[in-house]
């Protein structure tokens, strides 16, 4: 999932203190598995706002509610009709929800309250580790599911390089060397012999270093 | 008392959301000292009052909520 974290209130504050009436946007997807912007999240925030202000002696309206999703258009819509009781939304989705909402709702702004980080998993409550880059050509059938594009901090494909040690990759000691793992994991499965397999160039264009990407599927757009 | 609780982990779950609730009030300005935890059981009553003569006082002190102030101020 996309793993993301609660901006810092300071900054969402100076964002949105020059509005009246705000609809603070939550996520039921990825944001809220890794407890930055569901509903929970929405409704701690939406008080934490609301005290502030009424502090500054000002009584802004901030509403509450929380989408599926807010990268499909459907549940977008849901809004369309109370979207312009507002001034501006909050969205406390992942960066693809902020910029789906802002094109959704042209003339209104919208703005981020979560700093979206990565593509990961949950480790364990409160432990979110990236696991994924998106390069766009899955190689995890030959590295026994582990992938050096996104766990080796040199993106390397052919085994670990010389600063791997005890196990740790050589830019910090908390860091797994992800060949290592990668070679106990083949060990494990007796698949060594893909290890010795040679690499080819990987094409990076499907990478965003080769551009902002899509994916077309004719076979079902309509 | 902590650690004693019924529910095991309850407690303890209860104290890292009652700090959050405290960072957050300090962060807008709201003193978080307002939210308290104290840990007892269902039999203390004597230790029960006390605690809460001890929070009372300690608001006291703190002052009225400062969100009525400031929309007195306002109004």
């Amino acid at each position: 999932m996309i793993v993301a974290s609660k901006k810092p209130i300071e900054e969402v504050i100076e964002n949105i203190k020059d509005y009246d009436k705000i609809l603070l946007l939550g996520c039921n997807e990825c944001v809220t598995v890794c407890e930055a912007g569901g509903k929970k999240e929405v409704g701690i925030l939406a008080s934490t706002l609301r005290m502030y202000f009424l502090n500054q002696g000002k009584d802004m309206k901030i509403d509450e509610r929380t989408l599926e999703r807010q990268c499909d258009q459907e549940y977008l819509d849901e809004i369309r009709d109370m979207a312009d009781q507002y001034d501006a939304i909050l969205s406390l989705a992942c960066g693809v929800g902020v910029q789906f909402t802002a094109e959704q709702y042209f003339s209104l702004p919208v703005y981020p309250g979560v700093n979206t980080c990565f593509l990961g998993a949950t480790e364990e409550r409160g432990l979110w580790t990236e696991r994924c880059q998106a390069c766009g050509q899955c190689i995890l059938a030959y590295t026994g599911g582990i992938c050096p594009v996104s766990r080796c901090a040199k993106r390397i494909l052919n085994g670990p390089c010389g600063g791997s040690s005890d196990g740790k990759c050589e830019i910090s000691k908390e860091l797994a060397c992800a060949w290592q793992l990668i070679v106990e994991r083949l060990k494990a499965l007796d698949r060594l012999d893909d290890y010795e397999k040679l690499f080819p160039l990987k094409d990076w264009s499907s990478d965003r270093a080769g551009g902002p990407r899509k994916v077309i599927r004719e076979d079902v757009q309509q | 008392m902590e650690g004693d609780c019924h529910y095991n982990s309850g407690n303890f779950r209860a104290r890292k959301r009652v700090e959050q609730a405290q960072e957050i009030l300090n962060t807008i300005g709201i003193s978080g000292e307002r939210a308290q935890m104290y840990n007892l059981s269902s039999s203390e009553g004597p230790l029960f009052a006390q605690i809460a003569r001890e929070m009372t006082e300690k608001i006291r002190k703190l002052g009225p909520n400062p969100i009525k102030t400031a929309l007195k101020k306002a109004a």
